[in-house]
């Protein structure tokens, strides 16, 4: 399977449609708009030599052997397409900003999310939770007064979540996910069955079900729910009226026959060991069968031009060789219609960057991630904990309700990987054990059972309403190895977020009580992410859900794009990604994302059919 | 000619039966070489090599759903199930022998014989002496000079046999337990679909997967599916390069692919449990892989009888099997200078019948 073509071919192809961009988002756009027909153009920053198992196998190679195993510990330093990494987050000192990493940090809150600059976007890292938002979550400003509408309502999205679905492969029973106004066409069944529960989900299950929490003036019943995900579990014969479904393994230009189904291993973040996760380079895969699709990998979308009628004239690139070698050669590329799928952050900053902060001066505000607040315990019994998948079970009932006027809402998930995302378990239960606690052998062997097979973490997945303020800009003081700009990021949590944050810690106090585990959860002020908030500390980390800096509205007065994602300023432009999403609610984005893309190349492909003077191809 | 012809039903489910026997009896020899590998080495080997090992177990599986259509009872664990390697194929070819052994050049000429394309037409019964090391058991007790099927030929029996019987009894012959059939549900990555056999047409589907799927076509090197036929998935190990489509056989254009025959533990080839007298944590080791491999085919015995579910926790015990097999690897085998252990594929009963043998 050839992938690449050169770039002296592409610079003198007239392509129908330009996508910035490998991750989800731009595979979804690009293999919906080939198969119709259309002749796509791919460009992305990050490596990725060819669509192999042989390339993932040396991210998977490195992840194994990197000492802090952070969510892009997979993937190569690359000066020359940097991406931010958590590790590089410090505790911000009030008015300097940090520039250690990629990222600018403007403060005043410091921010760990990050994203993955290589063939196949952030899917290279991602968890592949694969929820639905609650119909609620879409009218935030005129049913409880906080954030905004989107001009598109839940059965607008409805088709193409089910699209979405099909894509990412997603396992889940429509009994399990009916809840706060979900709701499935009749006959509706999932891709795949849901995944098993895991055992410590039926522990947490059979203590926590039925309990009643009040949230505000709502009375929230917990019920411990099998999440919905993109990743391969029993196919589903009843799918699609009947056809069934046949998963997506692994992608690779050999036979493989691997992936077909989640083994269970707990290293879902960063990379599945088979592919039985979901990732963008299968969407791609596909979509190459058309021959309509062309990728060019280390590129660079640095300057986007318009002309003098307002639309994108074409867009500059710089192509680099080598990621140890600054060394890179230019060149523009055009089309009738350019799709931006880079990422919130990077579709931001390369506006910016490119002089175009758009009409409504919102490119790059109303920044918004997800807030997340860690809380940790120990079970009185051993719960099989760190058997994967990372997350199969979570909490639905803090999603929605009348609290939802006072302050956010909330989503639990119930973490198989025990405490690995706030202490580092078990490497460092291990360390502590040999170094501290002095054991070997035998013994050592079953404390550390004993240990890591108790460990209960429940993170709180907590929602931010767009705030203008919280936004990415460029600062001509920040540059990175070819010249380009790098994003600056100002950032702070709402009082609406941090209530929901303190609302969260006397939630996770109240279960750990039900369950009898005994609390270990610490925040340190010293750790990047504390936030004081009515007299408590907290750490809070980001969710790596961007979304917001490119915002959807009805009018090009208070918004970016339209509901189809198309830029209110240059016509033939299109910001796709959840930087369009006016609201993120309590659900991951990224099915929702898929959803918009789909929506997306629908409209752009009956722009482009419709047009009498259209040539397909150059 | 002297073999018999499938002529009964019962006939059938003995045919059936040989074929599981068959389609397992090649695993061991590939998961052998896989395990030798030192770890994180030879990605490429690796993935050629599990692909048609994955295969053959998908083989495995269909055989065990044609057994079960036509009301036969699928039986992993009778005494002789795993044949004892090394052995000879059963299409009669005594050039060459089956064996459990480390990844080298020689283990993949031998997959490369076990896998060679049929070289004629009218190769239908060839006529050998039944060799004590022949892998396929008799097929007819009542012959005293038994001849023998090439691999191909002996499906392309079972297929006429069938054929006859469909037209004797009609959809009567299928007369197993549906409940009995493994579906994709519980049956997954095997390079081609599973088939729930039910009907004349459905067990057409499943014979044309274990009779052609790594079959080159029409002499070609790609299938009917557009797969590499296993021959010559085999050849790009020793060529160094992939085939890709368009290429002659013998003759491949594609990627280069990475083999280094000396990252292998150096294991002692065809072990059995004579190589295992001393007492000790080693012999403890190969009896309870031994023993493992046999819950292990119990478990599919009792799965292929009406309890497809059970081949969910039976991929559990492949990584069991896979981490017990890579720990005796890593073992200096006492009194033998730079060898290495290796597992036995057996099972339960043969560690009690070994003892006997080995006093």
């Amino acid at each position: 399977m050839s992938v690449e073509i050169d770039h002296a071919t592409a610079v003198s192809t007239l392509y129908d449609v330009l996508v910035v961009g490998s991750g989800v988002s731009g595979a979804i756009v690009a293999r919906s708009l080939a198969e119709r027909g259309l002749h796509v153009l791919v460009v992305e920053a990050g490596p990725g030599e060819e669509l192999s198992l042989a390339d993932y196998d040396t991210y998977l190679t490195r992840f194994y052997g990197a000492v802090a195993k952070d969510n892009n510990s997979a993937y190569e330093v690359n000066p020359n397409a940097p991406m931010p990494r958590s590790p590089d987050v410090r505790r911000l000192q009030a008015g300097h900003p940090d520039s250690t990493g990629y990222l600018i940090q403007n403060g005043p809150y410091e921010m760990d999310s990050t994203y993955t600059r290589v063939l196949g976007g952030t899917t290279m890292h991602w968890e592949g939770k694969a929820m639905r938002m609650l119909p609620e979550d879409f009218e935030m400003r005129s049913r409880f007064g906080q954030g905004r509408d989107w001009p598109i309502g839940y059965d607008d999205l409805e088709p193409h979540y089910r699209q979405a679905e099909r894509e990412l492969g997603v396992s889940a029973d429509v009994a399990d996910q009916t809840f706060y106004g979900i709701t499935f066409p009749p006959g509706y069944e999932f891709p795949m069955h849901g995944l098993p529960p895991s055992y410590l989900d039926t522990i947490i299950a059979r203590d926590l079900d039925g309990t009643v929490i009040q949230l505000e003036d709502t009375a929230c019943t917990v019920s411990v729910r099998p999440t919905a995900q993109a990743r391969n579990g029993m196919p589903n014969p009843a799918y699609d009226g009947g056809k069934g479904y046949v998963p997506v393994g692994a992608v690779s230009t050999h036979q493989v026959d691997q992936g077909d189904r989640c083994q269970g291993n707990i290293n879902c973040v960063p990379l599945c060991p088979v592919q039985a996760k979901y990732n963008a380079r299968k969407t791609l895969s596909i979509g190459l069968r058309t021959g309509r699709i062309d990728i060019l990998t280390q590129t660079i979308a640095s300057r986007v031009h318009v002309g003098e009628d307002g639309q994108i004239s074409h867009i500059d690139y710089q192509a680099y060789g080598s990621t140890s070698s600054p060394d890179h050669v230019t060149g523009s590329l055009r089309a009738t219609k350019y799709v931006l799928a880079a990422n919130p952050v990077e579709n931001a900053r390369l506006l910016l960057a490119s002089g175009l902060p758009g009409s409504s001066g919102l490119v790059g505000r109303n920044l918004m991630d997800h807030a997340y607040l860690l809380t940790w315990a120990t079970l009185p019994e051993i719960a099989g904990t760190m058997r994967g998948s990372q997350c199969t079970s979570g909490i639905e009932d803090f999603r929605s309700g009348g609290f939802r006027s006072r302050h956010a809402a909330m989503r639990v998930s119930i973490h198989n990987d025990g405490w690995s995302w706030p202490t580092g378990s078990p490497y460092t239960d291990l360390l502590e054990l040999v170094d501290d606690g002095n054991v070997y052998g035998e013994t050592l062997r079953r404390r550390v059972v004993d240990r890591i097979s108790r460990q209960l973490m429940l993170s709180f997945m907590i929602e931010l309403t767009p705030e203008p303020s919280n936004r990415i800009t460029v600062d001509g003081r920040y540059t990175d190895a070819l010249g380009n700009l790098r994003p600056v990021l100002s950032y702070s949590l709402p009082e609406y977020t941090m209530d929901a944050v303190s609302a969260s810690r006397r939630v996770s106090r109240r279960l750990f009580q039900r369950l009898g585990a005994e609390d270990q959860t610490k925040y340190d002020p010293l750790d990047p992410g504390f936030v004081a908030h009515q007299g408590e500390g907290y750490v809070i980390r980001g969710g790596n859900h961007w979304s917001g800096t490119h915002i959807m509205g009805s009018s090009s007065r208070d918004s970016v794009v339209d509901d189809h994602q198309r830029s209110w300023d240059h016509e033939n432009l299109y910001l796709v990604g959840s930087g369009s999403m006016p609201s993120i609610g309590t659900s991951n984005t990224t099915l929702t994302l898929a959803a918009l893309s789909f929506r997306t190349a629908d409209h752009i492909a009956s722009e482009l059919t419709t047009r009498p003077s259209l040539t397909v191809g150059a | 000619m002297t073999l018999r012809r499938i002529a009964t039903v019962t006939d059938l489910h003995q045919y059936l039966q040989v074929a599981l026997q068959l389609e397992h009896a090649t695993i061991p020899p590939y998961l052998t070489a896989l395990y030798s590998m030192h770890p994180s080495t030879n990605a490429d080997a690796n993935r050629v090599i599990r692909v048609v090992a994955v295969e053959e177990m998908l083989h495995l599986t269909l055989a065990a759903n044609l057994l079960n259509a036509v009301g036969g009872e699928p039986d992993l664990t009778v005494d002789g199930f795993v044949p004892v390697y090394p052995c000879h194929l059963p299409d009669g070819e005594d050039d060459f022998e089956v064996g459990t052994r480390a990844f080298s050049p020689e283990a993949i000429d031998s997959f490369l014989k076990i896998e060679r394309p049929a070289e004629g037409e009218n190769q239908r019964f060839v006529a050998r002496k039944r060799s004590h090391r022949a892998l396929l058991p008799r097929v007819d007790a009542h012959e005293d000079d038994l001849h023998f099927f090439s691999i191909g030929e002996f499906y392309a029996e079972i297929g006429d046999g069938l054929h006859r019987l469909y037209e004797q009894h009609g959809e009567a012959l299928f007369c197993g337990d549906t409940a009995r059939q493994v579906g994709p549900e519980y049956y997954y990555s095997g390079g081609g679909a599973i088939v729930k056999v039910t009907d004349a047409d459905s067990a057409a589907a499943a014979m044309r997967v274990i009779s052609e799927q790594g079959e080159g076509l029409g002499g070609g090197i790609f299938d009917e599916e557009g797969e590499l036929a296993h021959y010559y998935r085999f050849q790009q190990l020793l060529l160094g390069r992939y085939y890709q489509p368009g290429d002659d056989a013998g003759n491949p254009t594609g990627p280069t692919l990475d083999v280094d025959w000396d990252a292998v533990y150096p294991i002692v080839a065809d072990a059995d449990f004579h190589h295992y007298t001393e007492p000790g944590e080693l012999r403890d080791a190969v009896l309870a892989y031994s023993a493992s491999y046999g819950d292990f085919l119990a478990r599919l015995t009792e799965a292929f009888r009406g309890h497809p579910e059970l081949l969910l926790p039976a991929v559990a015990d492949m990584f069991r099997i896979k981490e017990l097999a890579s720990q005796i690897m890593r073992n200096p085998m006492p009194g033998r200078d730079g060898m290495n252990a290796a597992p036995i594929f057996r099972g339960l009963a043969s560690v009690g019948l070994s003892s006997v043998k080995v006093a």
